[in-house]
């Protein structure tokens, strides 16, 4: 887990690990995926975002520091070249562990006007956990986020890639339970349907 | 250029006299006495008196003074020098990360000009009022920290 | 860097109304530079790619409009990121720049706390003089600063300050451009954007101190520097790093007679401005406690305080006889003064030749010599000509360690002019990262893969060699060599064109291997045959000195292993070991230890205690680098001037005095009255040394060829 600098950090830090210390756990098919990937760009560097999102889905829907590190060795970056690019962007899980499904509720403009934060509350109290965390079973992690640019369905939710909206209170209950009963986790979905966007894109 | 003896010498010296006169017979009454018996006696400082340099510390106990060293670099007489150290958990001395673990201004180079007090961002540096810094070794006049030092509130 | 195309196609661009010509796509921060005149810079760097990141540098830009009246861009522009075209007017020094400037200084001071009085940087610092040459004298900004750790150790060396990190990027690039391990990089973003390293581990770079140097604030700092001094405290004085062969320039900074930071120095022809880690940090042992600082003799089972009377009469009782009676050895870091003196006493007084500066395994002798047989120097480039030879083939040596600087020299010709770099090395060496092809050869099999090498380049044509050569080179096949060596026939067959007329770098440290001089030979004789340059680099600071000023016994004498089996055997009755340690440079402990226990009377001559202190009859202290004028010569034989910095220990002496003190006790003359006079001396007797006088030595030294 990527950890922002803590007070009274003790003063000898631990070693990254080496490239023979690292436990690889990309599948044969991530791995023949990465390498196809790899022939879409001229350098390597370009294929660090691809990469991620298949660490994404081969480690569970989150980035921890061993699925940076196996990226970063099978692409021949550096550990911290990969992990400043994961951070940067919202959509890899860098800070925490998700859930097996995401509920990203959106509080901008659009949404707060049509009581988007009705829904936040509703949502935190139904599931009991604050903005970026996880259920205690580890089904959902709720996250507030910027503009998702449906503002006509204010107020939205995203769910893995799904877009839902206008939602009620009812409507989430409803969600909710469906969510429950799916036996897959929707982040891993989506990074899979990102990979293969990726893949196909290439391949024209 | 004719010098008359009355009007040019004599009456000058006369009205001079005539002050100290006027004077002696005032004593007691409109003039204080200009002389003190020092050491018995102590005239009272003038408020701005710029003598001999106190580190101060804060109400908690803390020493105000960081160790920065921007009191050696406004000294024009060069006679501070700071060495710092940092505080740790176990031992603090100031509030923020530096303390002055010496502290020395040589009195003998000093020409009390207060630089060192403008310059000090925390006020740490004070010059005060005990001007009675004669000593007989030259090596008396290194005042270190232990001297300057405020001693801890009670 | 300024983008300056080889053919040169000037422009004309006119600044606050000065016409003038640069060079297309020079960057508009650079070109001020020509008037004189400066910007204010954070992100900037001359020696890294601009990124735009501080928008400091702000400049107006206008071109002229049809009616002949210079139109201005409505915004400012990043002047670091501007290449100058044709009929370009900047203005840096308007009423619009100026208010531009204050408002980045004013966002950069929103979240920077104002902690000056406590902060390492704090008065050499481009921040406040920024600030106060450009910036607001208030903030209006009356919120509450972000707050984050302070003082976070991100390695040995390197204290992390977030709180006051505005977010340049110099250090991020620098990892990633000039030394090239990437350990740095921005993680998250926004408000909590950390230059940092992957997961907060170590920072384990060989170049981290100078993140430190190039930092515009106080963000990273030298945790061995940490609150010593502020800069007003320190006293600083131009100085060469004394810890490796590459003989860094460095401002040495001292206070109250103590070291307290080494900085890197700007010598175009050496290390830039750049130090690494070893030299930077290498050099706190002039505070150590156990520094010597009195002449001790040994009186029974103790050494007593002692005077140099004394000394020296007990020194020339002992060495009286001698001939092979007697000996001496030499350490790294001994100034060319000294080891000419030294052997100036041992062949004018004692009438010895037995002197030796070399400790590794092999030692070449007087008929190894390169120049001797195939008429080559050991030594034809210099650290700069690498930036340009689009050839390099490194050979068993691991760079980054060895020759820190030179690999940042290589490296930078990769990375910008995109030079060929092949790495032959048993282990895997920081080079591999951007070597165009690895050699991993199996150890000890050295000479083999450089006779392949040289075997192959002539079966493909690409050397020419005379017949004998030939035929004792066919045995050398590429399947032979890759059995052998285990590096594979086509990375043979690969490398092979890359490393035909390639400027070859190994060091002294071939030396400690199986057959260096077949090594040596052969891939001299393939650089000569293919038309590339040979080097054989020194290691040690003034190893190249030593050989110059010639400490080597080829004058008839014994080598390093001859002497100290000598003292063994009980031929050499007196020793003196001249600032070195033979326990840490000598590779046989065991027979180190017997010579010195059964040597009959030792002279140790150190700066600090070392292991040889113990055996010693008599213990000379002797003054560090930083403690005596004299001159180094570096690995690519360039001499350069060490002056006095610090006082002498004790009664410390520089090693020339004590020697040219004893030569007039045994027989008098005029001695060298200072080091100035000893060159003078060198230059009589060496003639390469004639340019090197001390009036030549400012500025980035004198080659010698």
């Amino acid at each position: 887990m990527s950890e922002l600098i803590q007070v009274g950090a003790p003063n000898q830090r631990p070693k990254a690990p080496r490239a023979d210390e690292l436990n690889l756990r990309f599948s044969p098919t991530a791995i023949s995926e990465l390498e196809a990937l790899k022939t879409h760009y001229p350098d390597l560097k370009s294929c660090v975002l691809p990469g991620l999102w298949i660490a994404q889905r081969e480690y569970g829907g989150s980035l921890n520091g061993e699925a940076i590190a196996e990226v970063a060795h099978r692409l021949e970056r550096s550990y911290a070249e990969v992990e400043g690019v994961a951070t940067f962007y919202s959509m890899y899980n860098t800070h925490h562990d998700v859930g097996r499904h995401k509920i990203e509720v959106c509080t901008c403009l659009s949404c707060h006007v049509n009581g988007a934060y009705r829904i936040w509350d509703y949502l935190k109290s139904k599931l009991g956990v604050g903005n970026k965390e996880t259920t205690p079973d580890g089904m959902f992690t709720l996250e507030e986020v910027e503009c998702l640019d449906a503002c006509d369905r204010a107020p939205l939710l995203q769910i893995g890639d799904q877009y839902v909206g206008p939602v009620t209170e009812a409507d989430i209950d409803r969600i909710l339970a469906d969510l429950r009963s799916k036996s897959d986790s929707t982040v891993v979905q989506m990074a899979d349907e990102i990979v293969k966007v990726h893949l196909r894109d290439g391949n024209k | 250029m004719s010098v008359n003896l009355f009007k040019d010498v004599a009456k000058p010296i006369m009205a001079g006299f005539g002050i100290t006169r006027r004077r002696l017979q005032q004593r007691t009454s409109k003039y204080k006495d200009v002389t003190v018996q020092y050491p018995e006696q102590r005239r009272e400082q003038y408020p701005r008196t710029r003598w001999k340099h106190a580190l101060k510390r804060y109400d908690s106990g803390l020493e105000k003074c960081i160790g920065c060293s921007l009191c050696a670099g406004a000294c024009p007489a060069r006679c501070i020098y700071v060495e710092a150290a940092e505080n740790t958990d176990g031992e603090r001395y100031s509030a923020g990360e530096r303390y002055a673990v010496r502290y020395e201004i040589n009195m003998i180079r000093c020409i009390f000009c207060g630089y060192c007090q403008d310059a000090c961002p925390t006020g740490a540096i004070v010059l005060e009022k005990d001007f009675e810094l004669a000593n007989y070794k030259r090596e008396s006049f290194i005042y270190t920290k232990e001297m300057l030092l405020d001693p801890m509130p009670k | 860097m300024a983008a300056v195309a080889s053919e040169v196609e000037l422009v004309n661009i006119s600044i606050n109304g000065v016409a003038l010509q640069v060079p297309k796509g020079e960057l508009i921060v650079e070109s001020v530079k020509r008037l004189g005149l400066e910007i204010p810079i954070f992100c900037y760097h001359p020696r890294m790619k601009p990124v735009g990141m501080c928008r400091m540098c702000l400049v107006e830009v206008g071109f002229p409009g049809p009616d002949g009246n210079i139109r201005k861009m409505p915004k400012p522009q990043a002047g670091c990121t501007l290449p100058a075209s044709e009929g370009m007017a900047i203005f840096t020094d308007t009423e619009q720049i100026h208010r531009d400037r204050k408002g980045v200084l004013e966002f950069l001071l929103v979240n920077h706390p104002l902690d000056c009085p406590i902060c390492d940087r704090g008065g050499e610092c481009p921040l406040q003089n920024n600030t106060l040459f450009y910036g607001p004298s208030t903030s209006r900004f009356l919120e509450l600063k972000r707050h984050l750790p302070k003082a976070f150790p991100l390695s040995k060396y390197v204290t992390l300050d977030l709180e006051r990190c505005i977010q340049c990027g110099r250090c991020v690039r620098f990892t990633e451009e000039i030394s090239g391990d990437s350990q740095l990089a921005f993680r998250f973003r926004g408000a909590s954007m950390q230059p940092s390293t992957f997961e907060l581990t170590d920072f384990e770079s060989k170049f981290s101190g100078n993140v430190i140097e190039i930092c515009p604030v106080g963000a990273l700092t030298n945790r061995e520097y940490r609150f010593r001094a502020r800069p007003w405290d320190l006293e600083t004085k131009p100085a060469i790093c004394t810890v490796c062969s590459n003989g860094c320039n460095i401002w040495f900074d001292h206070r109250a007679g103590r070291m307290v930071r080494t900085n890197g120095r700007t010598n175009e022809a050496i290390n830039e401005e750049w130090t690494c880690d070893r030299g930077k940090f290498g050099h706190e042992f002039y505070n150590d406690s156990n520094r010597v600082k009195h002449v001790m003799v040994r009186n029974g089972d103790a050494l007593v305080e002692s005077d140099w009377p004394t000394a020296y009469d007990a020194i020339r009782m002992a060495f009286a006889e001698g001939g092979n009676r007697v000996a001496a050895l030499t350490g790294p870091s001994n100034s060319n003064e000294d080891l000419y003196l030294l052997k100036k006493l041992f062949q004018t007084r004692f009438n010895s030749n037995n002197f030796d500066s070399r400790w590794t395994t092999y030692l070449p002798t007087a008929e190894d010599d390169l120049q001797k047989k195939m008429g080559v120097s050991m030594v034809q480039n210099t650290i700069a000509d690498f930036e340009s030879m689009s050839k390099v083939f490194i050979f068993g040596s691991s760079l980054a360690d060895e020759l820190p600087i030179l690999f940042l020299r290589v490296r930078k010709g990769w990375f910008n002019n995109g030079n060929k770099v092949v790495v032959a090395s048993d282990k895997p060496t920081d080079a591999d990262s951007f070597a165009a092809e690895v050699l991993r050869y199996r150890t000890g099999t050295e000479s083999t893969l450089a006779s392949g090498l040289l075997a192959l380049a002539v079966e493909k044509g690409l050397a020419q060699v005379p017949d004998a050569t030939r035929q004792s080179l066919s045995k050398y096949t590429a399947e032979h060599v890759s059995d052998e060596t285990g590096v594979s026939v086509d990375a043979l067959h690969r490398a092979v064109e890359l490393v035909a007329g390639a400027g070859i770098i190994t060091s002294h440290g071939i030396f400690n291997t199986s057959q260096p001089q077949d090594t040596v030979e052969t891939l001299a004789g393939l650089a000569m045959t293919t038309n590339g340059s040979f080097n054989c680099y020194a290691l040690g600071a003034n190893d190249q000195g030593a050989l110059d000023m010639g400490v080597v016994p080829f004058g008839g004498g014994m080598d390093t292993h001859s002497i100290l089996q000598g003292c063994i055997d009980g031929t050499v009755k007196a020793l003196w070991l001249v600032g070195c340690d033979p326990f840490e440079l000598h590779p046989d402990y065991d027979l180190v230890e017997k010579a010195l226990e059964n040597v009959h009377f030792l002279v140790v001559m150190a700066d600090h205690q070392n292991g040889a202190v113990p055996f010693a009859s008599v213990l000379l202290p002797e003054t560090a680098p930083a403690e005596q004028d004299g001159t180094f010569t570096n690995m690519e034989r360039r001499v350069q001037r060490m002056p006095q910095v610090l006082a002498a220990k004790g009664s410390a002496k520089p090693a020339w005095r004590v020697f040219s003190e004893l030569a007039i006790r045994i027989q008098p003359e005029t001695p060298p009255f200072g080091p100035a006079d000893c060159m003078k001396e060198i230059a009589e007797s060496i003639p390469s040394y004639a340019v090197a006088d001390y009036a030549n030595l400012g500025g980035e030294g004198v080659l010698i060829r």
